[in-house]
């Protein structure tokens, strides 16, 4: 890769027409000490210049772990309508060796009232074959774009930065209907909570400890004050999971009924820290009670029963970074049943 | 190398002559592979002479020809080239042509061998034909040979298919005409019988038992540009399907021929062309799809509809797009669809065939099988001619988790050298006697019994199935995704 092209900016312009021939060319430049890689099509939808600059950056990040054409497509509304476009590269130094592996990045800014050919440039430049990911930064706007929503393979999403969870996810609800698509939601949301949810379910390996779950009587939540939504997808995983009925608010709290007909009651408490910082679950057999640290990497993970047995474990929490939560989550695949059955059992609650 | 020869090329004035004939034999010259004793001879109508010609083919090899130009090469080469002004009806000017081929036979010593390209609207076919055989032209000397390149289109449907293949097999033998489909040319084409035949590990999975179906696609971001009225006879099924995606079509499907002589392939192609499962009116109406661009956006410009196009009618039923299902009815391919498609105005350029095997089965991998993804073979015939292969594979990591991955091989990169353009290959062989990359009389005669079925049931059927509109830069109207979808299959992404 030519040394003159900063990774960390959205690189060198081209015309729109000239973004195949001026990648082959970039390729050529390289003379083989490179390998272009590429496993996905990952475009990356947001808002702004600026914005463009802090993609790319993550962009970069992500490429180190997970091969890519990153497709950034930038809007700036209220401009002159045009159409910019820049191609970038990506490279690193394999694992296995002295080869070069670079991810090619081909960016768009989108000015003025020319958004509605998003979906003819990024089909014009999509890697053939492969699967398409969009990473979609920020809320989305009514309509969207079906014909677009159509092609996409995973739509990933951070429902955590929304104003509004509750309309956003009824316009995504209602557009997967109108543009009959498949795609599966990915959520970094739900993608946060990911490693206390392991954490948690861990604890019910045990077969002694399911009585806790059985009898449940309360489970206590404390989250960050931007991180409520990621506490309700929570309540919506045990809601789900435990199929839970959910019966009224009461203040901050929410009331279900188990399948035996008991009660359970959800409290929820913002404090500063991690996103959730505790988790703690009750009953009259026993308890469960899961912190982190404000600098910790790890889940202190307690569990006591009523015969004053207490265990500890300590259980890997992950990294919030934006970058390692998309990783995590293309890493994981599948369906996400479990989420759109956590969601679902959330709506009520947003 | 082949003999020293004459060519004539019709309709010398014409584009085809300056973007791809000419600088085609540049760079065979510039490759060293033709004959040093070879004098190029333009028949046009316009009043021109050598010296412009050349001045203006110059020109035309520095842009268009893949290895630029270079003086002294164009010098040697540039010597070699000639006008000859006449009408194409014109029984004076013919004679004048065999008077001047004569004397460039004596000048340069090409031997009397003469190749006549027809570069030229199929209406002056017949005349041309004719007058070559009145000057006695169309027969060469003892010891040389004669010999015509037919461009296409060959026929606008069977009879005028026949018609036309009766004028120039009265003047010219079957094996002295070359039809001429560029697509045959191009390395990737030639390459598929060298990938099926000459890989073990291809051929034994080439059928029915485990290719789910097979995906034939040639798509173009352009419009119709200033070909409006021609396109407007002719609709991307004449103007593609009957031709380029049929025999492209037949390289796939068709058997190992006895040797690579043309006409131990062509045979083969035949075959293939035969075992196409004729379309009654209601199979062309579940089975087809024709549509037709409106206005939208390529490369992000906004562009016109088809019907807004300069010298096409407002109300045309002409259609730029067409989706195609279908069979050939032999062993190989019993219950294997062949999806086609062909269309203008659509996001990316690209001829493609993508061969999709069965799933294996999930049940390893706590998947069905159609989570864990086909293999797939695609051959791209243009741009960056190549072939891909997409496998799955384990991701990195504790889990079992499959992805596809794509093993690919680049023409260009592999071989560090830029595949030659067809019209090169095409035109070495012609002049080389080898027509095994022309298409055939039955060949091109039976793909044209096939589309007229196609025709016919469009636009002479009192209820013909609906023109589908498409916005410019889509993948083509909804319809088509729905003749793959009500299959559980769906077109691939290219």
């Amino acid at each position: 890769m030519p040394v003159t092209i900063d990774p960390t900016a959205l690189g060198m312009p081209v015309e729109l027409g000239q973004i195949s021939r001026e990648l082959k060319k970039l390729w050529e430049q390289d003379g083989g000490v490179s390998t272009r890689a590429s496993l996905i099509n990952l475009a990356v939808y947001c808002e702004g210049v600026e914005s463009m600059r802090a993609n790319t950056e993550l962009i970069m990040e992500f490429t180190h772990e997970h091969a890519c054409r990153a497709i950034l497509i930038g809007y700036e509304p209220g401009s002159e309508n045009q159409i910019h476009a820049w191609i970038n590269a990506h490279c690193h130094l394999s694992r296995a060796g002295a080869k070069q592996v670079c991810c090619e990045q081909i960016s768009f800014l989108f000015e003025g009232d020319t958004k509605k050919r998003i979906a003819n440039i990024l089909f014009s430049n999509l890697d053939s074959d492969l699967p398409l990911y969009l990473l979609w930064r920020g809320e989305f706007h009514d309509p969207v774009d079906e014909q677009l929503w159509a092609w996409v393979d995973r739509l990933i999403f951070d429902s955590q930065s929304w104003r509004d969870p509750k309309s956003q996810f009824a316009l995504l609800k209602d557009s997967l209907v109108r543009s009959k698509s498949r795609l599966t939601l990915c959520d970094l949301n739900w993608t946060r909570s990911l490693h206390l949810r392991q954490a948690l379910a861990q604890m019910f390996d045990h077969a002694e400890n399911l009585s806790v779950l059985d009898n449940l009587k309360t489970v206590a939540i404390a989250h960050a004050p931007n991180f409520r939504s990621t506490a309700l997808l929570l309540v919506g995983w045990f809601a789900a999971q435990l199929k839970l009925v959910f019966v009224k608010n009461e203040g901050s709290a929410f009331v279900y009924l188990n399948p035996h007909g008991n009660e359970v009651l959800f409290s929820l408490t913002a404090e500063e820290g991690r996103s959730i910082s505790r988790c703690e679950l009750t009953s009259d057999t026993g308890s469960i009670r899961l912190q982190r640290d404000g600098a910790g990497d790890f889940f202190r993970v307690e569990v006591r029963l009523t015969d004053n047995r207490v265990y500890n474990h300590l259980l890997p929490a992950g990294i919030n970074a934006t970058a390692t939560l998309i990783l995590e989550e293309i890493g994981g695949g599948g369906q996400h049943k479990v989420y759109l059955n956590a969601l679902a059992a959330s709506e009520v609650l947003l | 190398m082949p003999q020293p020869c004459n060519v004539v090329i019709f309709g010398a004035s014409g584009d085809l002559t300056y973007r791809k004939l000419i600088p085609a034999l540049y760079n065979l010259a510039a490759d060293g592979d033709l004959p040093a004793a070879l004098s190029v001879v333009g028949f046009a109508r316009r009043e021109k002479s050598d010296e412009s010609f050349r001045k203006e083919l110059q020109e035309a090899v520095g842009k268009f020809s893949r290895q630029g130009l270079n003086d002294e090469l164009w010098k040697s080469f540039g010597e070699r080239i000639f006008y000859h002004q006449s009408e194409f009806g014109d029984l004076e000017g013919y004679k004048r042509l065999a008077e001047r081929l004569n004397q460039l036979d004596a000048d340069h010593n090409t031997g009397g061998n003469r190749l006549f390209y027809l570069s030229v609207a199929p209406s002056e076919f017949g005349g041309i034909l004719e007058k070559l055989a009145a000057v006695g032209l169309n027969k060469a000397r003892e010891g040389a040979w004669s010999r015509v390149i037919v461009e296409k289109p060959f026929g606008t449907d069977l009879p005028s298919a026949q018609k036309l293949n009766g004028i120039v097999n009265t003047v010219f033998r079957e094996k002295e005409t070359y039809r001429i489909d560029h697509f045959l040319g191009k390395e990737t084409a030639q390459n598929i019988m060298v990938l099926r035949f000459a890989n073990s590990i291809f051929e034994p999975l080439w059928n029915h038992r485990y290719i789910d179906h097979i995906q034939i696609t040639a798509a173009e971001p352009l419009g119709v540009e200033a070909r409006g009225p021609y396109y407007e006879s002719s609709g991307a099924l004449r103007d593609m399907v009957q031709n380029h995606l049929l025999q492209l079509l037949c390289l796939v499907a068709m058997e190992p021929p006895t040797d690579l002589t043309a006409d131990s392939v062509r045979d083969e192609k035949v075959k293939v062309v035969r075992a196409l499962r004729p379309m009654s009116t209601e199979d062309v109406a579940s089975n087809v799809v024709r549509g037709q661009y409106a206005a939208g956006a390529i490369n992000g410009k906004e562009v016109i509809g088809y019907r807004a196009e300069e010298r096409v009618s407002t109300e045309s039923m002409t259609e730029t797009y067409v989706a195609l299902k279908l069979h050939v009815d032999n062993w190989r391919w019993a219950d294997v669809p062949f999806y086609v498609r062909v269309g203008k105005r659509l996001p990316k350029g690209g001829t493609e065939i993508a061969i999709q095997f069965k799933n294996a089965p999930g049940v390893l991998f706590n998947k069905d099988a159609a989570a864990v993804g086909p293999n797939v073979l695609v051959i791209r015939i243009q741009p960056d001619e190549g072939i891909s292969l997409r496998i799955q594979a384990k991701r990195p990591g504790a889990a079992v988790r499959v992805e596809p991955v794509k093993m690919d091989f680049h023409y260009g990169t592999s071989f560090g050298k830029a595949s030659p353009e067809a019209y090169e290959r095409l035109l070495l062989d012609a002049m080389s006697g080898d027509a095994t990359l022309f298409a055939r009389r039955d060949e091109v005669e039976g793909a044209w019994k096939f589309i007229d079925l196609i025709e016919e049931a469009w636009h002479q059927n009192p209820t013909p199935p609906a023109l589908c509109e498409y916005p410019a830069g889509s993948w083509g109207p909804a319809e088509a995704d729905a003749l793959l979808e009500r299959d559980g299959r769906a077109w691939r992404r290219m």
